[in-house]
C-alpha cells in the first residue's frame, strides 16, 4: 500500500513488543508445547513426544503439588495484608513526625535496596539456631534456655520466611502510603474536624479513601513481583526440611534442574504464572476502581 | 487540674509513646543491615561463639582482603562478578530506558485503540515468574548457545525492565504539560525537537530514577541469572553470594563481607533518586 504508514504510537511501542515477544512470549508458548511432553533435558528426543495432558492430570493429582500450591497462596496472602497493615502504619508514625521527616524517609527506604537473596541470607544468618540474632538475643533475655529450631521445623520456618518477606516489602507500601497521605488536602480533614469527627472517624472516612489508590498502587507493584519471594526461600530453607516449605515455585526449581523434567516442570510453572496474574489483575482492577472513585469525589 | 492542663499531659504522653513506636520502627528496619556490617568485621570465631560475644573485641578488615586477594587465599573472584554485574546491568539499563522511552511517550502522549489493554498486556509479562521463564529460556539458550554470556542476560534484563520503565516514564510524560511541547510546535520546532528540547529535559529527572530503578532490578536479579550463568564468564554477584556457601557450612563472615559490597552501589543509587521515584509511580493517581 503506497502512502500508508503505521501511526506514531504503534511505531513507538513496536521495540517494547518486540523486546517481551522474543524473550517472554515465545519462549512461553514454547514451554506451554512441552508441557504437553514428557521433555527431560537429559532425553532431548523427548522434546518429540506428544503426550497430551498427563502432565496436567499428573500434577492435579499430586497432594505434594497442591500442598506446595496452598501454602504459596497462604503466604502471599498473609504477607500482602501484614504489609500492607504495617506499611500503613508506619507512613502514619512518619507522617506524624515534627522532626527529620527526610531522614526518616529514607531509613524507610533502607529495605528496598536488599537484594531478595541478600534478605533471604541474612536472614537465614539471623534465624541460625545455632548462632542466630535471633536466638542469641531470645536466650541472652533469658526468655528460653534451649536453642529454637526456627529454620529447621516447619511451622517455625513459614514464620521466618514470612518475616523476611515482610522485612523485605513492607516498605514499599510505607512509602507508596506516605506519599498519598503528603499528597492529600488538608480541608476535609479539618472540616471533619470542626464537623466534631473523632480521630477515628476522620480517618475511617475521610483519610483512608483518599490513600487508597496509593495503597492499592503499592499492591500492584508488589503483586508484579510476588515471585520474588522465589529467592528468599530458595537461600533460607530450599523447601526443605523434607518439603514443609516448599513453595511452588521451589518445587518448579527443583523438578526442571534437580530432576530434569522439564515438562513436568513447564507444566508447574504455568499454575505459577496463573497465579501471579490472578494477583496483579484483581489489584489493578482494585487500583483503576480506586481511580474513579477519587476523581469523581475530589 | 483542669481540663487545660489535662489535655496538655495527655498530649505529651501520646508524643512519647509516638516516639517510642518510631523508634522500634527504625531500630527493626536498620538491625539487619548492621548486623551484616558488624559481621563481616568480626573474626569467624567471634561469630561462632557460645555465649555469644555482644560487644565486639576486635574488628579488622580480613574479610575484605580475603575475598579481594583472589580464588588462593580463600577468596573468590569478587572482581570478575562484580565486572560481569555492572556490564549486565548497565547495558539492560541503558537499552530498556530507551525502548521505555519511547513506549513511555507513545502511552502519555497519544490515543489509540485497546491503550489500557496494551498497558495491562505489558505489565502482564512482567508477573511471569523469574523461575518459570527460566526454563524455555534455559533450553532456548542452550540451542542459541548464548548460556553464560553477558549478551544472553543483557537480554533477558531488558526485556525484565522494560514493563517497569514504560510504566515510570509513562507517568513523568504525564506531568509535563501537552501545551508546552504545542507552544514549541507553533514556534516552528518538529515534533521530534519538541521532544528534545522541551519535553526530554523536563522529564530528565525521571527518566533518570526510572533507569536507577530498572539498574537496582538488574544487580539484584537471582533466579534467572542462578541459571542461565556457569562460570566467571557471566556469574553475577548475587550468584557469587552462593559461592561461600558449601554443602553443609556457610562462610558466615566472607558471605557478609560479599553482601556489603553488593549493597553499597544500590544504597547510594536508591539515595539519589528517592524523591523523582516516588513522584513517578503516583503520579496517575491523583491526576488520573
Amino acid at each position: 500500500m503506497k502512502g500508508w504508514r503505521p501511526s506514531p504510537p504503534l511505531l513507538l511501542l513496536l521495540p517494547a513488543v518486540i523486546v517481551l515477544a522474543a524473550v517472554v512470549v515465545v519462549p512461553l508458548l514454547l514451554s506451554l508445547y512441552s508441557s504437553f511432553t514428557p521433555f527431560r533435558l537429559t532425553r532431548p528426543e523427548t522434546f518429540w513426544v506428544f503426550i497430551g495432558a498427563r502432565n496436567y492430570v499428573a500434577i492435579l493429582t499430586s497432594r505434594a503439588f497442591w500442598v506446595a500450591f496452598a501454602r504459596t497462596v497462604v503466604l502471599l496472602t498473609v504477607a500482602l495484608n501484614l504489609e500492607m497493615v504495617i506499611g500503613l502504619g508506619l507512613a502514619l508514625l512518619v507522617e506524624k513526625a515534627s522532626r527529620g521527616q527526610r531522614v526518616l524517609r529514607t531509613i524507610m527506604m533502607f529495605p528496598m535496596m536488599f537484594s531478595p537473596i541478600l534478605v533471604g541470607f541474612q536472614f537465614k544468618f539471623m534465624f541460625n539456631d545455632n548462632i542466630g540474632l535471633v536466638n542469641n538475643a531470645l536466650q541472652g533475655l533469658g526468655l528460653t534456655d534451649r536453642a529454637i529450631p526456627w529454620l529447621i521445623d516447619g511451622n517455625l520456618a513459614f514464620i521466618a520466611i514470612l518475616t523476611a518477606e515482610i522485612w523485605s516489602s513492607t516498605s514499599v507500601f510505607a512509602i507508596l502510603i506516605l506519599a498519598g497521605l503528603l499528597a492529600m488536602p488538608r480541608e476535609p480533614v479539618e472540616a471533619a474536624r470542626v464537623d466534631g469527627c473523632t480521630p477515628w472517624q476522620t480517618f475511617r472516612y475521610v483519610t483512608w479513601p483518599f490513600i487508597m489508590p496509593f495503597a492499592f498502587i503499592a499492591m500492584t507493584i508488589r503483586s508484579l513481583d510476588v515471585a520474588r519471594a522465589y529467592d528468599i526461600v530458595k537461600i533460607m530453607t530450599d523447601g526443605g526440611p523434607a518439603g514443609r516449605t516448599e513453595l511452588v515455585w521451589t518445587l518448579v526449581a527443583r523438578t526442571a534442574y534437580g530432576d530434569a523434567r522439564m515438562g513436568m516442570a513447564n507444566a508447574m510453572a504455568y499454575f505459577s504464572i496463573l497465579l501471579s496474574i490472578l494477583f496483579t489483575v484483581y489489584f489493578y482492577r482494585k487500583l483503576a476502581a480506586a481511580r474513579t472513585q477519587i476523581a469523581a469525589e475530589w | 487540674m483542669d481540663q487545660n492542663s489535662l489535655h496538655r499531659v495527655g498530649n505529651k504522653a501520646l508524643g512519647i509513646v509516638h516516639g517510642i513506636g518510631l523508634f522500634l520502627a527504625m531500630l527493626v528496619i536498620c538491625l539487619p543491615g548492621i548486623w551484616i556490617v558488624l559481621s563481616s568485621l568480626r573474626p569467624t570465631v567471634e561469630i561462632m561463639a557460645k555465649p555469644p560475644v555482644w560487644i565486639p573485641r576486635d574488628l579488622s578488615l580480613d574479610a575484605y582482603i580475603a575475598m579481594f586477594s583472589g580464588v588462593g587465599q580463600g577468596g573468590i573472584p569478587v572482581l570478575d562478578y562484580f565486572r560481569n554485574s555492572l556490564i549486565v546491568s548497565v547495558t539492560s539499563t541503558v537499552i530498556a530506558i530507551v525502548i521505555g522511552m519511547a513506549g513511555g511517550y507513545a502511552f502519555a502522549r497519544y490515543r489509540f485503540r485497546a491503550k489500557s489493554a496494551m498497558f495491562l498486556g505489558l505489565m502482564l509479562t512482567r508477573t511471569v515468574p523469574g523461575i518459570a521463564l527460566s526454563l524455555p529460556l534455559f533450553f532456548v539458550f542452550a540451542r542459541l548457545g548464548i548460556i553464560d554470556t553477558h549478551f544472553g542476560l543483557i537480554l533477558v534484563y531488558v526485556a525484565l525492565n522494560v514493563p517497569f520503565t514504560v510504566w515510570l516514564i509513562d507517568g513523568f510524560f504525564r506531568q509535563v504539560p501537552k501545551d508546552l511541547a504545542e507552544a514549541a510546535q507553533i514556534d516552528g520546532c518538529t515534533r521530534w525537537q519538541a521532544f528534545w528540547q522541551v519535553e526530554f529535559p523536563l522529564a530528565g529527572p525521571g527518566i533518570a530514577s526510572a533507569g536507577i530503578f530498572a539498574f537496582l532490578t538488574s544487580w539484584n536479579e537471582f533466579a534467572l541469572a542462578s541459571q542461565l550463568t556457569r562460570s566467571i564468564n557471566s556469574k553475577t554477584l548475587p550468584v557469587g553470594l552462593l559461592d561461600y556457601t558449601a554443602e553443609f557450612t556457610i562462610d558466615w563472615r566472607g558471605m557478609c563481607a560479599l553482601a556489603v559490597v553488593m549493597i553499597i552501589p544500590a544504597l547510594t543509587l536508591t539515595f539519589i533518586v528517592q524523591k523523582h521515584l516516588v513522584g513517578g509511580l503516583t503520579s496517575g493517581a491523583v491526576k488520573g
